[in-house]
């Protein structure tokens, strides 16, 4: 729990000072912001993290922040926490892939209920992440020619539909993949076509 | 000799002077004949007229015999007749307060009969009965005819069917009425949201504040540790309180249906006309009649009408000489509409702009602050912007945006 860090934006100091003594308290790491903007400038860990956001906010509100966050790829799990708790805005929030919603005033039982939730989110999302930065460093080990080869693969190609296409013979193309499965640490084909996907690797038209 | 011959002379005289008279006298007394043949044909010609005119018109018309003993009836119009609903035998000769039926208003009859009996005019609104025994209203109007001598001989009375215009009155009166019910209701379901909102906030951190005090003090104070339980649960009785008022006031769900926002203005104008009337103002139109439909909640949508032309009437209160207010309605682009509610009026001083809808805000003596923040939320929940900005000249300009309805969709 010692690496988790909180981030808590909301516009009531006294809310943010709180619920940060109230995290303190359990041993968490939080930093607090009482607007949006605040919370999108700070330079956000790599460590597992949530964010505990209010959907009323100057300027940038909790769903607008929501949005931006979700353009600039920063991943951090979200729970809204709100002062004027109705369903059709608990909806809106969960659709667009909050952890919980909060109407206030919580208690530390909730609120830690939902950080759990949003902390094992956060560290599958992390761990993901780290897949996918070993995958991509494979992946710049390829020759050009072992690349284009994994792309064909990736796309359910056969070595003899390969083979053709390249207009090269099929024992190369045997060459080629033995060299790529053994880079790209590739067990079956499958896995390579994981990786493919997990890569986000556009395949070739 | 002489003297006989001139008494012969006189004699001849006199009696060519009467033969002239009595002549003149004949010719004049022709041409009286005459002049008096001419004035009758004038008078029937005059009476035929006026019959006529009395048959056609469409109020009903009767004459009463004042002379007679129960007031008998002694014409009556064709339409009198349909608008009671008896033929002309049936009443021609009958007393008039017959025909009003046992169901009629006895005080109202009353009160005619003592007016017609002090020789006054009659003039009113009542409720009456057809033959078949069906309602209808109508103004009656009952004059005394008298002779010469000032004797009441006749009454005559116009009485007109008002049903219709009755009708609407009161149509208008229930919409008005169903209006100013659901602002009430609107106004004091934002007003308890609002409320909630700002407890909710302080009720958070004691909460958390407790919370966080509890873990720390935890097997070191059992008392403060059972204190600080006792802060806990009165916070969260308190959130109690809240959380079930809110769902009390929950607001109902908008009905929205397609509708004309042109057609939806002259409805919601009609309804405040009194208003605007006795203020002297005038409300001009520059309605684009080509304007697609929009999906809406009807009663909302009149409230933020209502809302917005009471504010500008109540801007241009204050000076004389601002009379006019311009309501608007163009197309804004390929998915919006727009409505502009612009006065002439004291326009908004800019340290208000910003804060003008906001909960709570009034620059009113009287005001609760709640019609702007109100509107503004309607019309977000339909989709579309309600802003405001100062005109060039003078007064304000409030204006909202409405999205078209969508062809096959809902």
């Amino acid at each position: 729990m010692n690496n988790v860090i909180v981030y808590v934006v909301d516009d009531d100091p006294s809310i943010c000072r709180a619920v940060a003594l109230l995290l303190k308290s359990n041993g968490f790491r939080v930093e607090t912001f009482t607007q949006a903007e605040d919370f999108l400038s700070f330079k956000h860990s790599k460590a597992p993290s949530c964010l505990i956001l209010d959907i009323r906010l100057p300027h940038i509100n909790g769903f607008a922040l929501q949005e931006i966050m979700a353009e600039r790829g920063i991943s951090i799990p979200i729970i809204f926490i709100t002062g004027h708790g109705d369903i059709p805005m608990s909806v809106k929030a969960m659709k667009a892939g909050a952890v919980d919603f909060l109407p206030k005033p919580f208690t530390e039982k909730k609120l830690l209920d939902a950080m759990t939730l949003a902390i094992s989110k956060s560290k599958v999302q992390n761990k993901k992440q780290i897949e996918i930065t070993k995958i991509r460093d494979r992946i710049k080990t390829l020759s050009p020619r072992e690349l284009e080869v994994f792309n064909f693969v990736a796309q359910g190609m056969l070595n003899k539909q390969i083979a053709s296409k390249r207009g090269t013979s099929l024992q190369t193309i045997k060459v080629h993949r033995g060299r790529v499965m053994q880079k790209m640490q590739a067990k079956t084909v499958t896995e390579l076509i994981h990786f493919a996907q997990k890569a986000g690797l556009t395949p070739l038209s | 000799m002489k003297n006989k011959i001139i008494k012969k002379k006189e004699t001849r005289n006199n009696l060519e002077e009467t033969i002239r008279n009595q002549t003149d006298e004949l010719k004049s007394k022709t041409g009286q004949i005459k002049r008096g043949v001419d004035r009758e044909k004038i008078a029937q010609e005059q009476i035929l007229i006026r019959t006529k005119a009395m048959e056609s018109t469409t109020d009903g018309i009767f004459i009463i015999d004042a002379t007679k003993p129960g007031f008998p009836l002694i014409y009556t119009n064709p339409s009198f007749q349909s608008l009671i609903g008896y033929s002309k035998n049936e009443i021609i000769g009958k007393n008039y307060f017959l025909i009003y039926g046992s169901d009629a208003d006895s005080r109202v009859v009353e009160e005619i009969k003592q007016t017609m009996s002090r020789g006054e005019s009659f003039h009113g609104e009542m409720l009456n009965f057809r033959k078949s025994g069906k309602k209808f209203w109508s103004s009656l109007r009952i004059t005394p005819v008298r002779d010469t001598k000032g004797e009441t001989t006749h009454y005559v009375g116009i009485q007109t069917d008002t049903t219709l215009m009755k009708q609407r009155n009161l149509e208008i009166e229930e919409q008005r009425e169903e209006l100013l019910h659901v602002t009430r209701v609107g106004k004091l379901a934002e007003f308890v949201s609002s409320l909630a909102h700002e407890i909710s906030q302080p009720l958070t951190a004691i909460l958390a504040y407790a919370q966080a005090a509890q873990r720390l003090l935890k097997d070191k104070e059992p008392k403060v540790y059972e204190i600080l339980q006792y802060i806990i649960n009165d916070d969260q009785r308190a959130a109690e309180v809240i959380r079930r008022l809110r769902y009390l006031l929950k607001k109902s769900k908008p009905a929205f249906e397609p509708l004309d926002i042109n057609v939806l203005i002259n409805d919601t104008v009609t309804l405040i006309m009194p208003h605007i009337a006795s203020r002297n103002k005038v409300i001009k139109f520059e309605l684009d009649t080509t304007l697609p439909q929009i999906m809406g909640d009807r009663i909302q949508l009149q409230q933020v009408l209502l809302n917005l032309i009471s504010n500008s009437l109540e801007a241009m209160e204050a000076s004389s000489d601002s009379l006019e207010l311009m309501i608007r309605t163009s197309r804004k682009d390929s998915d919006m509409i727009m409505v502009e509610v612009k006065d002439s009026g004291s326009g908004i001083a800019a340290e208000n702009m910003q804060k003008l809808f906001v909960h709570f805000f009034t620059s009113k003596p009287d005001g609760l602050g709640m019609g702007l923040s109100i509107s503004r939320s309607i019309v977000e929940a339909h989709g579309g912007r309600l802003e405001a900005e100062n005109n060039s000249d003078r007064g304000a300009n409030f204006y909202f945006t409405l999205p078209i309805k969508i062809k096959n969709s809902q």
